[in-house]
């Protein structure tokens, strides 16, 4: 063994070492982490000299509108990805959470006997939070108890969802007039407002995925879940010799999603002034996309939220943008799928350039 | 039969990391017909010249000369075309495979119209496997293998290539000693046959078993290179960790406190059968068993990873039920696994993988505290000498001792009362494994007691208060501290 003396002049050189290389750590971190937020200042610069009409307030607010439900999703998304799992009923989740709700402020119906609704906006509010909570909840019981993958499990539970949807609507928008024979014929002011309303020119759409996002954030980075999560998803085995209560971790991140997806779903019907089952159809899609565009590993246990914040929004501006371009919809398929291939293919190549 | 002409000649070869200089201008050479044994460290740079030799990274700069021609960018490709073959520390088989597709995993002969020909491939895997003298089933899947058919089978794969140069890095560190002895016997009939080994070990009585000539690396410079017959064990240390080691085993004797864990008839469906011992305060209980003699599955079965044993536990006297890790942590138990990757999360850095036990204490939405974090972490790297002390790195990029150190200061950082070590010296060199034992030393004065397991038979002599032997999932014998020797235990355990 060295002598003690030599031994703490040697760590202390190193600590400075280390220290310096704190400096470049932070550059590092920029290089390795910016790759998303480069090609989202790069499309909007491009997209600023090609049209007029891109960077003014009134489209800006548009596209944060849009991209606030894509956001919402992909936040709960993130949770799910990074515990190694994938959620490919959010889009069922926010129709299913978002039809109840509107079916139950606009009509009176009997459960069990007891006529209930039209309910008021907080109620139903509510009411929309904990359908997708369950739903969530529900996923991660059939994936942890029932033990079968991820994958499989949402695939069968999104189709279940939909179709609960569609039974509790009767196929039909809700309010339709249709349905609203004898009672209200429209949603509720606030909710409205919530879809496509403005405090200050800021859309409360975007204010909503926002705060969202900031919970997720402070979910993974301050609290025991969002370490296990990390934990789960980069090390299953090691997780739980350290003592991760390894499924509920998942429950939790899942029942997460399903929280995150019933209020995308009542903000999504707020702003079409309309719920139906089968809205938020390409919400699942969209929600991984953002994730991983945002340099999330779709294996789990490396990534966070303000990345798939990015990649929301890289999603929100394109399609913005082909539509102020004048590119036909079915060309804008196309290249919104190669943009997501691209972006991933020079995430990959950059880090490893970096790690190596 | 070394003739003047190396087969292998390594000139100024230089590789750095971020971080880390890996390897500052090494010479090496390796003559036909030779075993060069590789020492050093953990992050010597032994593995880091191993990887270069066989094409899997790039040189920063220096030349690499095969029978005295320059060879120019090497790839794995064209290190297997010149005849440099490969077996890898960590396994590389693909595990939902036969043995034999294995072996010939991206060379299947093929027959006919470009259809596989399997009947030759399992006549030629069973060659192959009859060559090395050992008898696995080349239809078995490799799943369905212990660790060291998996070994084997490795180095099956690699020797269906006949290659002039083979490189083996820890190939005995999952290996029994007659499994060890064989793979001795078979480096010795590929020498007879020409063929030249470069062979990591952290054995140092491997050393003069199995080479000719050893190469001492220490923080990626060279040493030196001696001829076996003048490297004894000490100047091997001394040039390994540049300092004399005076005492290999640094064992405290402290007085044994009172009973802290009860285990009573500890069962678990074929590989336990009614189990009972105490584990004392300032005790180090060593475990010693052949492999698959059950000493992994008992831990595991305390720790509440084998949620199906059945048995009795008792932490000071009381009764306690272990269902789950989270429960044994909160009994104040801690658990080394035999494998490191199952004891860290790779991409995360070093302060989370320290503090992942006690965060398994604290309810979902509870807050982390991570200023403490910070503290403990930096505490811990300090205490362990953890290297490179940096926080940021990820700990996938530790070397294997360092790796070791971080899962240890996890469950020092739990303040862990009972502590299981099972096999906690694999894989980590002279000075790491000397720390290790330090530190029990240190934690038995402080009234903990450990459970270690371990198949090196020295150290758990030297080390253990008690012996307790393993065989077939039951205790065989019981020894103080003196009473047993390497044969009594040996006797006990086979």
């Amino acid at each position: 063994m060295a002598d003690k003396s030599s031994a703490s002049t040697e760590v202390s050189a190193v600590q400075s070492r280390a220290e310096a290389h704190g400096i470049s750590g932070t550059l590092r971190q920029l290089a390795l982490r910016g790759g998303p937020i480069i090609a989202l200042v790069l499309l909007s610069a491009y997209l600023a000299a090609a049209t007029p009409f891109f960077f003014t307030l009134s489209n800006l607010s548009n596209v944060a509108r849009q991209t606030a439900i894509t956001a919402t999703l992909a936040v709960g998304q993130t949770l799910v990805i990074l515990a190694a799992g994938i959620d490919l009923s959010v889009g069922a989740m926010a129709a299913i959470s978002a039809s109840v709700a509107a079916v139950l402020m606009t009509q009176r119906v009997e459960i069990l006997g007891i006529a209930i609704g039209p309910l008021p906006f907080g109620l139903g509010l509510i009411i929309a939070l904990a359908v997708g909570t369950l739903c969530g909840m529900l996923n991660g019981l059939i994936i942890t108890k029932g033990q079968i993958p991820d994958f499989i499990a949402t695939l069968g539970t999104l189709t279940i969802y939909r179709g609960i949807a569609l039974l509790v609507t009767g196929g039909l928008p809700v309010p339709s007039h249709l349905t609203a024979t004898e009672l209200k014929g429209y949603l509720p002011e606030p909710m409205i407002w919530l879809g496509a309303g403005d405090i200050y020119g800021i859309p409360v759409a975007g204010i909503i995925a926002l705060v969202v996002a900031l919970v997720g954030w402070a979910i993974l980075r301050y609290t025991g879940l969002g370490r296990a999560t990390f934990a789960v998803g980069g090390n299953r085995e090691a997780a739980r010799v350290a003592g991760i209560n390894i499924d509920r971790t998942k429950i939790a991140v899942y029942a997460l999603s399903g929280l995150m997806a019933g209020l995308g779903g009542f903000v999504l019907a707020g702003r079409l002034n309309s719920s139906n089952a089968l809205m938020a159809d390409d919400a699942n899609l969209n929600s991984i996309a953002a994730v991983v565009i945002g340099g999330t590993n779709l294996f789990g246990g490396e990534g966070g939220v303000a990345g798939s914040l990015i990649g929301a929004l890289i999603i929100g501006v394109l399609h913005n943008g082909l539509n102020l371009l004048n590119v036909s919809a079915f060309w804008q398929r196309v290249v919104q799928g190669l943009v997501i291939i691209l972006v991933v293919v020079f995430d990959q190549w950059r880090r490893r350039r970096f790690l190596r | 039969m070394i003739s003047d002409q190396p087969l292998l000649r390594v000139e100024q070869v230089d590789k750095a990391f971020p971080g880390v200089h890996a390897l500052d201008h090494v010479d090496f050479a390796l003559y036909e017909g030779e075993v060069h044994v590789l020492l050093g460290e953990n992050g010597a740079g032994k593995s880091t010249l191993m990887k270069i030799l066989s094409g899997t990274i790039a040189v920063d700069s220096g030349h690499i000369f095969i029978e005295g021609r320059e060879v120019g960018d090497l790839n794995p490709e064209r290190a297997a075309q010149l005849g440099i073959g490969m077996v890898y520390q960590d396994l590389s088989l693909v595990p939902s495979l036969s043995v034999a597709e294995n072996i010939f995993l991206g060379h299947l002969p093929k027959g006919h119209l470009g259809a596989v020909d399997w009947s030759e491939i399992y006549r030629r895997a069973a060659g192959s496997l009859e060559e090395l003298g050992v008898e696995i089933d080349p239809r078995a899947i490799v799943r369905h293998l212990n660790v060291a058919e998996q070994q084997l089978t490795e180095i099956a794969r690699v020797l269906a290539h006949h290659p002039r140069i083979l490189l083996l890095d820890e190939p005995t560190s999952a290996l029994s000693d007659s499994e060890r002895e064989r793979l001795f016997e078979i480096i010795g009939q590929l020498r007879a046959r020409g063929v030249s080994v470069v062979y990591i070990t952290h054995h140092l009585a491997e050393v003069a078993r199995v080479g000719q000539r050893v190469t001492v690396l220490r923080d990626g410079q060279l040493v030196g290179t001696l001829p076996v017959e003048e490297a004894d064990e000490d100047a091997l240390v001394r040039m390994m960790v540049g300092r004399r080691l005076t005492e290999q085993f640094p064992k405290h004797i402290s007085a044994l406190g009172e009973t802290i864990l009860k285990v009573e008839d500890l069962s678990l469906d074929g590989s336990l059968q009614g189990l009972s011992f105490e584990l004392h305060r300032s005790e180090i209980l060593g475990v010693f068993g052949l492999m698959g003699a059950g000493q992994t599955e008992l831990a595991r079965a305390i720790f509440g990873l084998e949620p199906r044993a059945l048995g009795r536990i008792f932490v000071e006297g009381k009764e306690v039920h272990i269902r789950h890790p989270v429960d044994a942590i909160a009994c104040g138990l801690g658990f080394l696994t035999r494998d490191r990757r199952e004891g860290l999360v790779p991409m995360l850095p070093i302060p989370p993988n320290i503090t992942l036990a006690e965060v398994s204490q604290i309810p979902l939405f509870g807050a982390l505290r991570l200023q403490r974090e910070t503290e403990t972490a930096s505490q811990y790297v300090r205490d362990l000498r953890i290297h490179p002390p940096a926080l940021d790195r990820l700990v996938i990029y530790l070397s294997g001792g360092n790796q070791q150190k971080v899962v240890l200061a996890r469950w020092l950082a739990s303040a862990s009362r009972i502590l299981i070590f099972d096999e906690p010296t694999r894989g980590i060199d002279v000075g790491a494994k000397a720390e290790v034992f330090t530190l029990m030393n240190d934690l038995t004065q402080r009234g903990v007691g450990i459970i270690m397991i371990s198949s090196e038979m020295p150290e758990i002599l030297a080390m253990a208060d008690r012996i307790l032997v393993m065989r077939g999932g039951r205790f065989t014998a019981e020894y103080q501290r003196g009473e047993a020797t390497q044969e009594l235990i040996l006797r006990s355990a086979s």
